[in-house]
C-alpha cells in the first residue's frame, strides 16, 4: 500500500453537476487525483461514476464545474494526453488488432513508427492471443478487452481513467492488468482512477479510494483513513474458557456479533479496549484480541448504508 | 507535419481509414459493377439507334406507283426511311402483308394494313395521297411553276427564338440523362454509406474512444471526406469507361468529346458540392439511432428530397425551363442534380448557375456546424432514438 502522504493533485474534479432529463446524475463531485498514485473510484450502480469520468474525458459535457489538469482546465489538447477506457467497449469489429492500435494512437498525435512499435508491445505486454492481424470480432472476449486496455495505453497516456477495467477479465488477466497499472503509475508516474465493483482488487492496488453515492462522494482517503473515519469500534475477543457476558462489567460495551468462537464487541467512546483486555485475560487464555479492520466492502456498505 | 497538440487535420486520418476500409469492402466492388454494366447497357443502346438513325418501313403499291413513291420523298424529307415493293396483284400483296416482308400497302385508293398502319408511315402516305390531289387540281387550272413553289414554300415563317436553344440538344441530353443517373445513384449510395459509417460506429461504440480523442467536427468531416472521395474515384472510373465506350462504339460523335468532358467534369464537381450538402445530412441523421434497421425511418426525408430531385432533373431534360425546373436548379436540396442538366442541355443562364453555388455552397457551411451539434449531442446516446431537441440540448 502507499505511503499515507500524498503526491501533488495532478488531475482535479471540482464541483460537477450533471442532470438527464430532469433526473440528477452528479450533484457536485469533487476529488482530486494525485501524481503517479492509483486512485479506485467505488459506488453502486449508477451512483455517477461512468458520468464522472466521461465528463473527465470531455466526451460529455458537466452542467457546473470543472476538470483541472495541473493547475489548468482541461480541453482538447490535454485531453488527447489522456488515456481512457469507456464503460461501454468497443473498437471497430472488423478492423485489425494491430492496425486498429496505430489508427488510434495516431488520432491522438503519436507518430505512425512509434505507434506501430507500441502497439506490438502492448500486444506482447497484455497478453493479448491470436494474430495480430485478425479482425478484432474474431478475438474471444478476454482478448477484446485486454485490447480495449492496449487502446487506453497506445499513446503513452498522461493520466489514465478507466471505466471497470476489471470486468470481464479471467483471474489471470486480472493479474496481468492489476501489474500492468502499478508500473504505469510507479515507474512512469502516470496517474491512475478506475472504478469497479471488486472492491477486494481495488483495496490491493488503490493508494486512495473515492466512494460515490447519488451522485456525491460519500467518502473519500486512503483505506486507513477510511477505517479510522469509521462510526463502530468493534473489537474482536476470543477466550475459549470465558462465561457469558463477562464484558458487562465494563461500561459502553456491547455485544455486537459472535464470529467463530470469538465475540465481537462494540466500544463507544467512554470505553477502554486496556480495560476489557485485563477483563479478557482474567477469564482465562485470550486467543485474539484487537480491532476489528473492516474489509473495504464492509465500511462501503456501512457508508453507503448511512 | 501534423501538429500533434491539438487534434486539428485528424480529420485526414479518419478520412484515410474510411476510404480504405470501404474501398476494400465488397459492396464497392459491387456498386462499381453494377454502375459499369448499366452504363454500358445504356451507351449501347444509343449506339445501336444511331446507327440505324430513325425508322424505316417497307411499302407495298399494286397498280399505281405514285402515292407510294410520294410517301418515300415525303419520307426522306423527316428521315424516315421508305422502301418500295410493288406487286402485281392484291392477293401477292395480302400474302406479304401477312409474312411481316411489308408493314403496308397502297392499293388504289385505299391503305391495307396487316392489324393496322404505324402512325407515322400512314401520316406519310395520307399526305403523298393528299399532295397528288391537289397537283392534279393545280394541273387542271394551269398554275404556273412559279406560283406553285412560292406557295410551296417550306419555311413559310422565320423563325425568331427568345433563347436559343444549342443545336447538339437531343445528343446532350442523351449526356445529361446517364449523367444524372450516375449523380444521383452516387449521392444516395454514398450518402447512406456516410449514414451506416456513423451508425456503426454508434453500435459497435468505439465513438467513445473516438471522441475521447478528437472532437465531433472533426471526425464528422473525416467520415464525409473519406467517403466522398471514395464516390467522386469511382465516378471518374466509371465516367472514364463510358466514355471510351461510347466513343469506340460510335454512341457519341467525337466532335462532341469536349461536350462530353465537359459533362464530366460538371458531374464531379456537382457531386462534390451535392455530396457535401447530403451527407452532412445523412451524418446528422444517422447519429440519432443505433442500430442498423432503424437507418430507413431516420433518412426517409432526405431519401424523398434526393429522389424527387431526381425526377425534377429527368423533366428538365425534356423541358428544361419550367418554372418547377428553374426553381429546383437554384435551390440546394435540389439543385445537384437539377443544375447539371439544365447546363448540359444549354438551358441555364450564368446568372442562375452562379446562384445555385451560392445557395448550394453557403447552405453547406451553415450545415455542418448545426450537423456536428446534432452529431456529438446524440452520438453518445446508445440506448434507443434519439429527438433531434434532445440532441441539440446535450451537445458537449
Amino acid at each position: 500500500m502507499g505511503s499515507p502522504i500524498l503526491g501533488e493533485p495532478v488531475l482535479q474534479l471540482i464541483d460537477l453537476h450533471r442532470t438527464f432529463d430532469g433526473v440528477v446524475a452528479l450533484d457536485g463531485v469533487s476529488f482530486e487525483v494525485p501524481d503517479g498514485r492509483i486512485v479506485g473510484f467505488v459506488g453502486r450502480n449508477g451512483s455517477g461514476k461512468t458520468t464522472t469520468m466521461r465528463i473527465a474525458l470531455g466526451v460529455l459535457q458537466a452542467d457546473a464545474g470543472t476538470v483541472l489538469w495541473r493547475d489548468r482546465p482541461v480541453d482538447g489538447v490535454v485531453r488527447r494526453r489522456f488515456g481512457y477506457m469507456p464503460e461501454e467497449r468497443g473498437l471497430y469489429p472488423k478492423m485489425r488488432v494491430h492496425e486498429q492500435l496505430v489508427y488510434l494512437a495516431r488520432l491522438r498525435g503519436t507518430s505512425k513508427d512509434v505507434a506501430r512499435s507500441r502497439a506490438t508491445e502492448l500486444l506482447e505486454l497484455l497478453q493479448v492471443v491470436g494474430d495480430p492481424k485478425a479482425r478484432m470480432e474474431t478475438l474471444s472476449l478476454g482478448n477484446q478487452q485486454r485490447v480495449q486496455l492496449a487502446a487506453a495505453l497506445v499513446h503513452r497516456p498522461d493520466v489514465l481513467v478507466l471505466d471497470e477495467p476489471f470486468s470481464g477479465l479471467d483471474p489471470v488477466g486480472v493479474d496481468v492488468l492489476a501489474g500492468v497499472l502499478r508500473s504505469e503509475a510507479s515507474e512512469r508516474g502516470v496517474p491512475v482512477v478506475f472504478s469497479s465493483h471488486q472492491l477486494d482488487l481495488v483495496e490491493r492496488l488503490c493508494d486512495e479510494v473515492v466512494l460515490i453515492d447519488h451522485g456525491r462522494v460519500v467518502a473519500r482517503g486512503t483505506i486507513a483513513e477510511l477505517r479510522a473515519m469509521r462510526v463502530r469500534n468493534l473489537w474482536r475477543v476470543n477466550v475459549p474458557t470465558a462465561g457469558e457476558a463477562w464484558w458487562d462489567v465494563v461500561p459502553g460495551v456491547t455485544l455486537a456479533g459472535r464470529d467463530d468462537g470469538a465475540v465481537v464487541l462494540e466500544l463507544d467512546g467512554a470505553a477502554d479496549p486496556q480495560r476489557l483486555l485485563d477483563l479478557a485475560r482474567a477469564e482465562g487464555d485470550v486467543v485474539d484480541f484487537g480491532p476489528v479492520r473492516p474489509s473495504l466492502s464492509e465500511l462501503f456498505r456501512e457508508v453507503i448504508a448511512e | 507535419m501534423s501538429d500533434a497538440a491539438t487534434d486539428r487535420g485528424t480529420w485526414r486520418l479518419v478520412a484515410r481509414r474510411d476510404f480504405w476500409v470501404r474501398l476494400r469492402e465488397r459492396s464497392f466492388l459491387v456498386s462499381t459493377l453494377i454502375n459499369i454494366a448499366v452504363i454500358s447497357i445504356l451507351v449501347l443502346a444509343r449506339a445501336s439507334s444511331v446507327a440505324t438513325s430513325g425508322p424505316s418501313f417497307d411499302l407495298g403499291y399494286v397498280g399505281s406507283p405514285a402515292v407510294a413513291q410520294g410517301a418515300v420523298e415525303l419520307g426522306h424529307q423527316t428521315h424516315v426511311e421508305v422502301r418500295l415493293h410493288g406487286f402485281p396483284d392484291l392477293g401477292s400483296a395480302d400474302a406479304a402483308l401477312r409474312n411481316g416482308s411489308v408493314d403496308a400497302v397502297v392499293n388504289g385508293n385505299e391503305l391495307r394494313g396487316f392489324e393496322g398502319v404505324n402512325a407515322t408511315l400512314g401520316d406519310l402516305v395520307q399526305a403523298s395521297a393528299r399532295n397528288l390531289a391537289v397537283t392534279k387540281l393545280l394541273d387542271e387550272h394551269g398554275v404556273s411553276q412559279e406560283q406553285r413553289d412560292a406557295a410551296n414554300d417550306p419555311a413559310p415563317l422565320t423563325v425568331d427564338v427568345l433563347q436559343e436553344a444549342p443545336p447538339d440538344r437531343a445528343q446532350n441530353s442523351a449526356i445529361a440523362f446517364i449523367a444524372v443517373l450516375l449523380l444521383y445513384g452516387q449521392l444516395f449510395g454514398y450518402g447512406i454509406w456516410v449514414a451506416s459509417g456513423v451508425i456503426e460506429e454508434k453500435s459497435s461504440r468505439v465513438v467513445e474512444m473516438l471522441l475521447s480523442a478528437i472532437r465531433a467536427r472533426q471526425l464528422l468531416l473525416g467520415k464525409i471526406v473519406g467517403i466522398g472521395v471514395l464516390g467522386l474515384a469511382q465516378l471518374l472510373v466509371i465516367s472514364g469507361f463510358a466514355l471510351t465506350l461510347a466513343l469506340a462504339t460510335g454512341a457519341i460523335d467525337p466532335n462532341l468529346l469536349k461536350t462530353a468532358l465537359g459533362t464530366i467534369g460538371l458531374v464531379l464537381g456537382w457531386f462534390v458540392l451535392g455530396f457535401a450538402f447530403y451527407a452532412t445530412l445523412f451524418a446528422a441523421a444517422g447519429s440519432l439511432v443505433t442500430r442498423m434497421e432503424e437507418l430507413q425511418n431516420v433518412i426517409v426525408p432526405i431519401n424523398l428530397t434526393i429522389l424527387v430531385s431526381f425526377f425534377i432533373s429527368i423533366g428538365a431534360l425534356q423541358d428544361p425551363n419550367g418554372r418547377l425546373q428553374v426553381i429546383a436548379s437554384l435551390l440546394p436540396t435540389s439543385s445537384a442534380l437539377t443544375m447539371p442538366v439544365r447546363i448540359v442541355v444549354g438551358a441555364a443562364t450564368p446568372f442562375q448557375v452562379v446562384l445555385s453555388l451560392v445557395l448550394l455552397v453557403g447552405s453547406t457551411i451553415l450545415l455542418v456546424p448545426l450537423a456536428a451539434r446534432l452529431y456529438s449531442g446524440a452520438v453518445l446516446r446508445t440506448r434507443g432514438r434519439v429527438k433531434i431537441r434532445e440532441a441539440w440540448r446535450s451537445a458537449a
